[in-house]
């Protein structure tokens, strides 16, 4: 038999009320050591992605997020037997346990934002010439360099931003900027404390206000998916697929 | 509720399926990974891309501000 998994959580006895699951499957609880897992018996072989199974996994795991919280919500379509993942539990039952300590109370929070790029360098010039392959890669590797160099500042940046608007409000904070050489594209994930969301959002919108000429989104409060990763995969260890 | 409606802040974004577009992000970009390779099949190939078309909007967007910028 296999499982179909959303989320572990801590503190969790037993379900108050949960949605149906993937494929309109019920939603169990199982108990391993002092840990809640949420699953759903998993029949078929293999998953299909749909909006509804999709949608299905994150209202399993918003259902949870408002009973308790920590949890580490699951990317969609995690199967597995229930010995790989008692074998999973037992072998990272401290890096789960830590991952859990670092999200408890905690909701996530997370900001787009894209705008024109006021600092864009000036572009590479194409040589005049056709040139041989070794100069191309120099020019390509040097257009990299150069778009790495920047997104690390611009990074540092958008930090140094947030860190000054939102004082101490965020226990965690992740920054992706994207490769453009022309404009901004970039998203922060913040990891809040439930109790500060109305701060939060209050804090947001007026730095926002101070800059017109960058367009932002805002999202939240969501179950912590981007502070779940424990950056251990079974796979590698399990020969699962 | 769905998961946006908290807050939105900026109008390019008004009347869209952002929400959706968010879900969809969230449930398939990130999350925890037990088993490190799975096999989906996908019944809608739009979905595979949705997560990152909320960046390609935003691209696309942005290339509206930047076309405004450079009229200016």
């Amino acid at each position: 038999m296999k499982f179909y998994i959303y989320c572990f959580a801590e503190g969790l006895d037993r379900l108050n009320k949960s949605p149906r699951g993937i494929s309109g499957a019920r939603v169990q609880l199982l108990k391993m050591e002092d840990l809640a897992v949420l699953v759903s018996v998993r029949r078929a072989d293999g998953l299909a992605l749909t909006h509804k199974d999709a949608f299905a996994h994150n209202a399993v795991v918003r259902s949870v997020f408002k009973q308790t919280t920590p949890l580490l919500p699951f990317r969609f379509g995690q199967v597995v037997t229930g010995q790989q993942l008692r074998n999973y539990v037992s072998a990272h039952r401290q890096a789960i346990k830590a991952r859990l300590a670092h999200v408890r109370g905690c909701a996530e929070m997370n900001v787009r934002m894209i705008g024109v790029r006021e600092n864009a360098p000036p572009p590479v010039v194409k040589p005049a010439k056709p040139v041989g392959p070794g100069t191309r890669f120099l020019l390509e590797k040097r257009k990299e360099f150069r778009g790495d160099e920047w997104r690390a500042a611009q990074t540092a940046e958008l930090s140094e931003w947030f860190s000054e608007k939102l004082g101490n409000l965020t226990r965690d904070q992740q920054i992706f900027v994207v490769p453009s050489e022309r404009v901004v594209v970039a998203k922060a994930d913040h990891l809040v404390e439930r109790s500060h969301i109305a701060e939060y959002r209050t804090k947001i919108a007026r730095a926002i206000e101070e800059r017109p000429e960058t367009r932002f989104m805002v999202s939240g409060p969501w179950p912590p998916y981007s502070f779940a990763n424990i950056e251990l995969e079974f796979g590698s260890q399990f020969g699962v697929s | 509720m769905n998961d946006i409606d908290q807050l939105i802040i900026s109008e390019e974004f008004e009347g869209t399926d952002v929400s959706l577009l968010e879900t969809l992000d969230h449930v398939l970009n990130r999350g925890l990974v037990i088993a490190g390779e799975i096999t989906i099949s996908v019944a809608d190939i739009d979905l595979i891309f949705v997560g990152l078309n909320v960046l390609v909007s935003s691209v696309e967007t942005a290339h509206e501000v930047l076309r405004k910028h450079e009229t200016e």
